[in-house]
């Protein structure tokens, strides 16, 4: 129990300092919303119009930087994130964070849950018949992947497979002629744009999961339990899963809640790369826009999000494995 | 403006090598209403808000033109041409302090009310009760806008102001004041089902992140408009994805910058053309607060010293041609160019190092042991200027610059910037030399008066309109004022004369390129396209209420 209550302790202080440093960036940046607008503007934009802009913004009033931070605090903890600024002017950072959210969930996240399992199922069989035919291939292939820049990949997949081929649409997270529904058409075409983005973050990732579990494997499948259970005559298969991986997995495991924290914040490259309207899409608008509530909302709900899974990380290692528990 | 990113590189080569791309072919119908859809390729930085609100700067050009529409259209490709639009015809009186505008009959909302003057009346009243919604700052000249009459709108001006018919008559869309009287707070109103009297009608159904559906307006007022049925606007967060679309035929209005554009675009199919009309100018702005930079024979060296082709060339691929130191685009606006006052300032500050030099020398400098000018009391002449780091067109252009001012003794140090701090630093003078652009207007005196109206400048570290290296002349603010006070071309043109001279004496800036409209087209699936021949108006999607011409003018093929 005081294990729990001290990371939870933990989890309050570097939440508060998260929500200062959220705070203090954004301000620190130099220029402001209105000048932002000015500059992004291609149109026939008036001189004039940075007088209506300051209006717009309230950037002729001064509040000072502590009553500001006191707003902000109380704000942030009734879920209030205010209004954009520059990137969706006047409409509320809650609204267009939801807005992006699911199309991150959807790609991220299932993504990174593949692979994890993936990489984590080659890693284990590769370990087991260490040297075979699988281990010699995929494990290597992957781990080289990991290193390939993944926008790269990204752009190559768009030229070959999308721009050449034509085997595949490459741009938007759907066809936008289409009218956003439940129906099996919309679904299809939804679920059609999303296989180069997440080929390409898959095929990037794969690989980290599989070298780490494949070496913890190798390290455990040395235990003397293992050499235990062998001598006992135990099936292969249950050795290889329930004795040896059971054990391998923990490193694995830790670092597939970490990352899963990471989801929120979107690939930005990738959805760059591919004109994918999710969140990491929005945080490179909103840093472009100068769009400070807009940041303060995106870099607040990374920061928790990977807080909590670091939090959940803790606490499943803990109840996993005893050990932890006792230390300091 | 669209500029090129690493990125972007490695697609284009990719895309070269993918040479033979299938373009769509466009959808036709045989009846006689609006048909096919034209899809428009402009990078927008992002998903679409789906908001509409014609007085919020960033909603407008998403609905000015072909949704809501203004009293006239000034066509800045044919030296500020008015033709009537919601107007009929319009009158200066008064020593040009009044200006009666006759609203058109038969023009109906797309909700079926009819357009009256009272509606105009009420849109121009709006603008006064809630100023930030007046993004032209039209009230600071007007002192009045009445209904006159069944069909007329009087505006009374505080002072003679002509050159203001273009933000009140061009870029104010009109609406419905049945609709906007019912709204609480029209500030923030998001606009999300606007109604307009466009040739097009836009809703909230047809409006997604990711892309904006405009529809014909089968009720339109223009009897036989629009020949297109459906526009698309998809929403693109790069240059690069922007390009590629356009590239492979997906889109057929493109307003891109893109690098190559031969073999990256035309070259994949005889329908693809580009044209690329200058309309204002990219320059190296002079912080006259700068001691060193005050004396006028350090600007006029530097003048002489730039070589503008060269920045042309290698800069921008030639598709920017280079500028002139009057400050006149051409061809755009060749008749305003005063070339015999020009050719007396060495033929308009024609490159010419040697000159340069002797200009220096003959103003007391002398050049030091490493080659570079001092001043009488030894400071040299060395530089920072400063750039947006993230147009990479810029960025050469400024290292030409820094070539051809060192060849002549003055040293110069870019500074390549991230766009937020650029923007801060240039609007609020801080800086020494500087790489920017203004956004001109449908006449030279439009961009003249940005760079050299005192009213448009701010002491340092406060931020300045347009005004950036603080230029300010009483004798040229009056030259400035009296343009507003006629309307004969033939004042106007010698007003403008005057100020280009300011420019060649004073050498505030130094205009170095032109900055064009970036506008691809593909003339295999719509025809109608604004050319050279025929400029009706500026071509690129980002140009309102220009585009809403566009769209009523194109014709599906077929």
């Amino acid at each position: 129990m005081r294990f729990v209550l001290r990371r939870l302790g933990f989890f309050a202080v570097t939440l508060w300092a998260a929500l200062t440093l959220n705070f203090l960036l954004p301000r620190m940046m130099p220029g402001n919303p209105a000048l932002a607008i000015m500059g992004k503007f291609k149109g026939p934009v008036p001189p004039q119009a940075l007088k209506a802009l300051y209006a717009q913004f309230g950037l002729n009033s001064h509040q000072s930087l502590l009553s500001a931070y006191g707003t902000y605090l109380g704000d942030v903890s009734t879920g209030k994130f205010g209004i954009s600024l520059t990137t969706q002017p006047g409409n509320s950072v809650g609204r267009i964070v939801l807005d992006a959210i699911p199309w991150t969930l959807g790609l991220v996240g299932v993504t990174t849950v593949l692979a994890f399992v993936l990489g984590t199922g080659i890693g284990i069989v590769g370990a087991w018949w260490r040297g075979g035919r699988l281990d010699s291939i995929l494990p290597p292939i992957f781990v080289i992947m990991t290193v390939v820049p993944y926008f790269w990949v990204g752009l190559v997949l768009i030229l070959v497979v999308g721009v050449k081929l034509h085997w595949l649409p490459y741009f938007f997270s759907y066809n936008y002629t289409l009218t956003p529904g439940l129906s099996g058409a919309f679904i299809g075409n939804m679920l059609e744009h999303a296989i180069l983005p997440a080929f390409t973050l898959l095929i990037t990732t794969i690989g980290t999961w599989i070298l780490t579990m494949r070496n913890t494997m190798i390290t455990t499948l040395a235990e003397d339990y293992v050499r235990m259970a062998r001598a006992k005559g135990l099936p292969g298969r249950r050795i290889m899963l329930d004795y040896a991986a059971r054990n391998a997995i923990l490193p694995n495991l830790t670092g597939f809640a970490m990352s899963l924290g990471f989801v929120v914040g979107g690939a930005i490259l990738i959805e760059e790369v591919f004109n994918y309207q999710g969140v990491g899409y929005l945080l490179l608008q909103a840093v472009n826009n100068d769009d400070y509530p807009l940041m303060q909302a995106l870099f607040l709900l990374i920061t928790v999000a990977v807080l909590v899974a670091i939090l959940i990380s803790d606490l499943a290692t803990a109840i996993l494995d005893p050990r932890t528990r006792g230390a300091r | 403006m669209r500029r090129l990113k690493v990125i972007g590189v490695l697609i284009a080569a990719g895309v070269l090598a993918a040479a033979c791309g299938t373009s769509s072919s466009p959808s036709s119908s045989k009846s006689s209403g609006p048909s096919g859809a034209l899809t428009i390729d402009n990078e927008s930085g992002g998903t679409w808000t789906c908001d509409f609100n014609p007085f919020n700067l960033s909603y407008l050009p998403y609905s000015l033109g072909p949704v809501y529409e203004p009293l006239a259209f000034v066509n800045t490709l044919q030296s500020g041409k008015a033709s009537p639009w919601l107007a009929s015809s319009w009158t200066w009186g008064a020593g040009n302090k009044t200006l009666t505008f006759t609203i058109r009959k038969g023009v109906k909302f797309s909700n079926g009310n009819p357009l009256t003057a009272a509606d105009v009346a009420y849109t121009f009243n709006l603008l006064k009760k809630y100023p930030v919604l007046d993004i032209n700052a039209v009230w600071s000249v007007l002192s009045g806008v009445t209904q006159q009459g069944s069909d007329q709108v009087v505006m009374t001006f505080k002072t003679a102001a002509v050159q203001y018919f273009y933000y009140i008559a061009d870029q104010v869309g009109i609406v419905d004041q049945s609709v906007w009287s019912k709204i609480s707070n029209p500030s923030t109103y998001p606009d999300k089902n606007p109604v307009g009297t466009g040739g097009f009608t836009v809703s909230s159904k047809t409006c997604t992140p990711q892309n904006i559906k405009y529809t014909a307006n089968t009720h339109y007022w223009q009897k036989g408009e629009p020949k297109v049925g459906t526009v698309n606007y998809p929403s693109f967060l790069t240059n690069d994805t922007a390009n590629t679309y356009l590239a492979n035929g997906q889109a057929q209005w493109g307003s891109q910058f893109i690098p190559s554009i031969k073999s990256f675009y035309t070259s994949k199919n005889p329908n693809y053309h580009y044209w690329f009309p200058p309309v204002a100018n990219v320059s190296m702005f002079i912080n006259l607060t700068n001691p060193l930079l005050k004396n006028v024979a350090v600007r006029q060296a530097m003048a002489y010293a730039i070589d503008r082709q060269k920045a042309s060339t290698i800069g921008e691929y030639g598709y920017e041609p280079a500028s002139n130191q009057s400050g006149i685009v051409t061809p755009t606006f060749s008749s305003w160019l005063d070339t015999s006052q020009a050719s007396s300032f060495g033929n308009n500050y024609a490159y010419n190092p040697s000159k340069a030099i002797s200009i220096l020398q003959a103003a007391g400098f002398k050049r030091g042991s490493n080659g570079i000018f001092q001043s009488p009391s030894g400071q040299p002449l060395s530089f920072t200027i400063l750039n947006n780091g993230g147009f990479s067109d810029w960025v050469a252009a400024v290292q030409t610059i820094q070539t051809s001012l060192k060849a002549i003794g003055i040293a110069v140090t870019p500074e390549n910037l991230a766009a937020t701090t650029y923007q801060s630093d240039l609007y609020s003078g801080k800086y020494q030399l500087a790489y920017g652009s203004e956004t001109g207007g449908p006449t030279p005196y439009f961009e003249l008066r940005q760079w050299l109206d005192s009213a448009n400048s701010a002491p340092i570290g406060t931020a300045a309109g347009s005004n950036w290296e603080r230029y300010s002349n009483p004798a040229t603010d009056a030259l400035i004022n009296q343009y507003g006070a006629t309307t004969s071309a033939a004042q106007q043109h010698s007003i403008v004369d005057q100020l280009e001279k300011v420019m060649l004496q004073d050498v505030p800036v130094i205009p170095v390129t032109e900055s064009v409209d970036w506008f691809q087209y593909d003339t295999g699936s719509f025809t109608g396209w604004p050319t050279p021949g025929n400029p009706y108006a500026q071509p690129a999607a980002y140009n309102y209420p220009d585009w809403g011409q566009l769209m009523l003018r194109l014709v599906p093929k077929g």
